[in-house]
């Protein structure tokens, strides 16, 4: 068990991960503690973050918080043991104007650069997702992960000393708010399958990245407060203000929230969802089958 | 072909299970967006939903987006003219306060910078505040109308992003202020694939059932033609079979009854299904739903001030 554990960790410890997200808070909210798993383990991660999330912010301008929320961005990222972040920088809600060829070739040169063994990317097929932005993102990230093993897809990557490379894994995330999203969709060889990881031993530090967004956190907590203002309710909570510790607080009931909704009808006390394409996934089965053997 | 479909429609009724029959949220006002002058009298869902809204005391905005010249067998002036005069006239049935036509080309929405649709259903957020949108699902599967997906996907943008300062400030400039939309009401055909799967029925009362059938037929540009009641009361003929509530009638008003008869038939069906005597199936989106993980801590805290 002691030599199984050791193989283990020296495997995880040359772990390659890319995470691509759309916006800051949508890869902690959704993959944050199977990340800090992975980074305890000893993967090098490297975090794709798209658009500047200059949108949400309470009494901010865009420029301002796009620049607050991308150091708070990398102040999440550091919670979870994420090595480094790229900001792409598209302006956010406005990823359906980009062309979708320039963001995957833009999201390709990360994996040829960083060539990982795992990918996390945005589900764009999770439905009632409202941020677009997110399925732009997921759809782009796809298809990169596809063309980045093809040497005809920016050939002028290889002038530049970056070789196609194979993903061996892939990961989408998103918001458990497909009502459906736990049913297969097909056999694992075709269609990713839905899978549930325990977050228990990370579930600290997803929380403490999920509060270091303050910008986007104080915005949701002032859309909620001004919700239940305008339709004649209040929530204890903020009876003192949206003070800093009552975000803090709501944030908190959030990650909790959404741990156990993932963890539910699972054995897990904490958890995060995912859809997953593992090494069987667009293998034939003869091939698959004679590889088990 | 028509017969085809009602059997579709009855045995995707008849397998489903029945849905929770849901009140109307809080509020007073709603807007409707739609590609084309007729989505909001359409028989799998809308027209019921406005007639009951009203009856309620809401107010209510339609939003036509293209210019619908492709739907008729006029020209392509013509169809525009005529299709919103009824697209008007059909809103008025039904109760509603007027109709927005943004006039985009028909079937042609592709072109059309998706942020620049998402900008004009932003501005009539802001300016009427609505508690429902009602529109197409913008996650349906198989919906071969470019237009519908189009509006849908903007409607799904726009609900949300119309509440946030920093979208579209130049607004705010004007003294439009941020509005999120709470709830959705969306719509697809129920028989096409399993994208769109309803999750709440709404209950009609016959009256808001004949007021949408009124409307639906209203637009007779396309719909409720002589040429169709003809065609029908032929194949009748020719099956041996008759109908005595059309005898003596001319083939328009003939069209306008079966019409009225497949509205009628059609939502007595999915109310059978679903514990009523009339209603329509939706995909709601509740006004916490975006926040999952904070959906049910919000049920259980908020208090009444």
């Amino acid at each position: 068990m002691k030599i199984f554990l050791l193989f283990a960790t020296v495997c995880l410890w040359n772990q390659s991960v890319l995470v691509v997200t759309a916006d800051a808070s949508d890869y902690v909210l959704c993959a944050g503690g199977t990340l800090a798993k992975l980074a305890s383990g000893g993967a090098q991660i490297t975090l794709v973050r798209v658009t500047n999330d200059d949108k949400d912010s309470v009494n901010l301008l865009p420029e301002e918080t796009a620049n607050r929320v991308r150091q708070e961005s990398e102040a999440a990222a550091k919670e979870l043991g994420i090595a480094k972040v790229i900001h792409l920088g598209y302006r956010a809600g406005e990823l359906g104007g980009v062309s979708p060829t320039e963001l995957r070739d833009r999201i390709m040169f990360y994996v040829r650069l960083t060539k990982p063994d795992v990918m996390f990317i945005p589900n764009p097929y999770a439905e009632y997702v409202e941020v677009l932005d997110r399925h732009y993102t997921g759809m782009a990230a796809e298809e990169a992960r596809r063309t980045a093993t093809m040497p005809n897809h920016q050939p002028a990557h290889a002038i530049a000393g970056l070789s196609p490379h194979i993903v061996k894994e892939l990961y989408y995330y998103s918001a458990p708010v497909d009502p459906r999203r736990r049913e297969p969709e097909g056999p694992a060889q075709f269609v990713p399958q839905p899978v549930v990881r325990d977050i228990a031993g990370t579930f600290t530090r997803k929380l403490r990245a999920a509060q270091a967004l303050t910008t986007i956190n104080q915005a949701m907590a002032a859309a909620i407060h001004r919700r239940l203002e305008d339709t004649g309710r209040r929530l204890p909570l903020f009876d003192r203000g949206l003070t800093e510790s009552a975000v803090a607080k709501l944030v908190e009931e959030n990650v909790r929230g959404l741990a156990a909704l993932c963890a539910k009808d699972t054995q897990f006390r904490q958890a995060e969802e995912f859809h997953h394409a593992g090494p069987d996934y667009q293998v034939p089965l003869r091939y698959s089958g004679a590889a088990k053997r | 072909m028509k017969r085809w479909l009602f059997l579709a429609v009855a045995s995707f009724l008849q397998a489903a299970e029945p849905l929770p029959l849901v009140e109307l949220p809080k509020g007073q006002t709603f807007l409707v967006f739609q590609p084309h002058h007729d989505d909001h009298t359409t028989d799998y869902g809308m027209g019921g939903l406005i007639a009951r809204l009203v009856d309620e005391g809401w107010k209510g905005w339609f939003l036509r987006a293209s210019n619908d010249e492709k739907d008729g067998a006029a020209s392509y002036g013509v169809n525009d003219q005529v299709n919103l005069r009824e697209s008007q006239a059909a809103g008025k049935v039904l109760g509603m306060e007027g109709v927005y036509s943004m006039s985009w080309r028909n079937d042609y929405m592709d072109s059309i910078p998706l942020l620049e649709l998402r900008e004009q259903l932003i501005v009539l957020i802001r300016k009427h505040r609505p508690d429902v949108v009602l529109g197409h699902d913008p996650w349906a599967h198989y919906d071969r109308n470019p237009d519908h997906r189009k509006v849908a996907r903007a409607l799904a943008e726009a609900t949300w992003m119309s509440g946030l300062a920093n979208v579209h400030p130049e607004h705010v400039a004007l003294g439009l202020r941020p509005h999120r939309v709470p709830v959705l009401f969306l719509k697809a055909r129920w028989d096409y694939g399993r994208g769109h799967e309803a999750n709440v029925a709404v209950s009609l009362t016959a009256e808001q059932v004949r007021r949408k059938a009124i409307a639906y037929q209203t637009h007779r540009n396309v719909y409720a033609s002589p040429a169709m009641g003809a065609s029908i009361c032929k194949q009748l003929e020719a099956e041996g079979l008759t109908a005595t509530e059309l005898d003596g009638l001319s083939d328009g008003d003939a069209a306008v009854r079966i019409e009225e008869w497949y509205m009628d038939w059609i939502s007595r069906k999915v109310g059978a299904a679903n514990g009523a005597k009339y209603a329509e199936i939706y995909y709601r989106v509740a006004e916490f739903d975006h926040l999952p993980g904070l959906k049910s801590y919000l049920e259980k805290s908020q208090l009444k001030k």
